[in-house]
């Protein structure tokens, strides 16, 4: 049963890298900027409810419902004086400036301050489903894993509604296939790149919390899962959420059988090497070349 | 630069381009640029309620930019008034719901997404029900007009010929339930025989007592179907 719980572990992982990766490219579909900072997010929000629950001896459900309103209040005040700026002024920031360093800015910038609030030790969330791990058979099922799977697919599920059944979420869609042809008809893409942008920071913050207790978080931690997403994103061209969530399972499922069955030391050497080489053999099938050149 | 001269073309013997009532569209001075480039200088004209009004002119001289301001897709100077309401300026969905619904040039469709959601957003001017929206006499109306697009209709809008994304355009229009559908360059790129056939849509949504604004280079057929015509030219503000 070394495989059914190597798959366990490999789709829990995956689902978190697919939620970042369907952070990252919902949110380039409707602004064009890569939010190479959501991950940050997850970090803050992981350290965040550790702080305010463990240090400061808040109830925990407060402490988490005040590191999520911070979060969305950051990312708020973010898109209104930063994004605005760069985007919305009479001589909008195009290029490449816009679509990675404003949020590369902004990921040393949350770093920085979570250096000072947090420290450099490795903290987590307290875990939330607290608990031995379950078995079924020869397979186990961490607490902590099924509740990251678990609001995978509650927040994965609910956006996929939104977007398949509702006018709003095609606008959405809309905005971010034809920003002019969205204008059009009335739809306001500032508002759902606010929208968006505090959603998916709020979303990944939600992550963080509960998927600290599996991992543990540092202040440079967000980097990491910035880096997961980023590239499972790229395997949708950065624009398709659907396949951004499909490559996310994909390498979550990869690097644990690599792990199991390869190497445990040189597992991510050769996942991604795997990864470089599928690029180079199918850079138009995967996305890549789309996600070059725009 | 340009400014704007108006004409009476006589209606062109087509009965359903008779005047019917108050005025629709009231534009004065109006002025649109880019930057230290004006595109658009004093224009003044007016087009009634049931009108089909042609914007005529050479490329570059300013015709589809009197649209985008009257529209509010771009900023501008001057006055603008829909059915009597001064228009917000820069404001595109205050003059979605005040009736006057632009049809842009190159369509600015959204390719990945399906012929009918292309169209059913057209409806976002006035509802946030989807299943509303579906329902509505204006959306059934669009797709009604268009038999050729009904087997397309779950089709990726960017997969469809060009005339095809042209009908899908103007039915996104309709489907905003417009009384003045301004249509920038409808033939732009396209066929003869499809060209045809667009105009005989648009000769259909003018005649079910829609006001039509249509920007075209060539006015010869522009005259086909309006009885109004407002020439752009390089130069002195235009007179009534």
């Amino acid at each position: 049963m070394k495989f059914g719980n190597l798959l366990i572990a490999g789709i829990t992982t995956g689902s978190i890298y697919a939620m970042f990766a369907v952070c990252v490219s919902v949110w380039y579909r409707v602004s064009n900027i890569l939010n190479l900072a959501v991950g940050d997010f997850a970090m803050v929000g992981a350290l965040g409810v550790d702080n305010l629950y463990r240090v400061k001896g808040l109830p925990l459900p407060v402490a988490i419902i005040t590191t999520l309103v911070v979060v969305a209040a950051f990312a708020y005040v973010y898109d209104q004086v930063v994004l605005r700026l760069a985007q919305d002024g009479r001589r909008p920031i195009e290029g490449i400036v816009v679509t990675f360093f404003f949020t590369f800015a902004l990921s040393f910038f949350i770093d920085g301050v979570a250096k000072v609030l947090f420290g450099t030790d490795v903290h987590a969330a307290p875990t939330l489903w607290s608990g031995p791990a379950l078995t079924l058979g020869s397979l186990n099922f961490e607490r902590a894993g099924l509740l990251v799977l678990a609001c995978a697919i509650i927040i994965g599920g609910a956006f996929w509604l939104y977007i398949r059944f509702t006018l709003g979420g095609k606008a959405l869609e809309a905005s971010g296939e034809n920003s002019v042809g969205a204008r059009i008809v009335g739809i306001d893409t500032r508002q759902y790149r606010r929208l968006i942008f505090i959603g998916t920071a709020v979303i990944a913050a939600v992550f963080g919390i509960v998927e600290s207790p599996i991992t543990g978080f540092t202040y440079l931690s967000g980097a990491t899962i910035s880096l997961t997403g980023f590239l499972a994103a790229a395997y949708g061209g950065f624009r398709k959420p659907g396949r951004a969530l499909v490559a996310g399972l994909f390498i979550g499922v990869l690097e644990a059988m690599l792990g199991g069955y390869v190497s445990a030391q040189y597992g991510d050497t050769v996942l991604y090497a795997i990864l470089a080489a599928a690029i180079l053999a199918w850079p138009r099938a995967l996305g890549f070349e789309s996600a070059v050149s725009g | 630069m340009s400014a704007a001269t108006e004409h009476d073309s006589g209606g062109n013997g087509n009965p359903a381009t008779r005047p019917a009532g108050g005025v629709a569209l009231a534009v004065t001075g109006l002025s649109v640029a880019y930057g230290n480039v004006v595109a658009v200088h004093d224009a003044t004209f007016t087009v009634s309620e049931g009108d089909a009004c042609a914007i005529t002119g050479p490329n570059g001289n300013g015709k589809s930019s009197i649209l985008m301001g009257v529209t509010g897709m771009v900023r501008r100077r001057g006055e603008v008034t829909i059915f009597g309401a001064p228009a917000k300026n820069g404001d595109v969905k205050w003059a979605a719901r005040h009736g006057l619904t632009l049809v842009p040039e190159r369509r600015q469709l959204y390719p990945d997404l399906t012929t009918a959601d292309n169209i059913i957003l057209g409806c976002y001017t006035w509802t946030r029900s989807i299943g509303k929206a579906r329902r509505s006499d204006a959306y059934q109306r669009a797709v009604g007009l268009f038999p050729e697009l009904k087997p397309h209709l779950k089709q990726a809008a960017g997969t469809l010929s060009g005339g095809q994304q042209q009908m899908v355009a103007i039915a996104r229009g309709l489907a905003a339930n417009p009384k003045i559908l301004a249509v920038d360059e409808p033939c732009l790129g396209l066929a003869e025989a499809v060209a045809k056939r667009v105009y005989d849509v648009l000769a259909q949504i003018h005649a079910a007592g829609t006001t039509l604004i249509v920007v075209e280079e060539a006015p010869r057929r522009a005259l086909t179907l309006c009885n109004r015509r407002v020439e752009v030219r390089n130069g002195i503000a235009g007179a009534a």
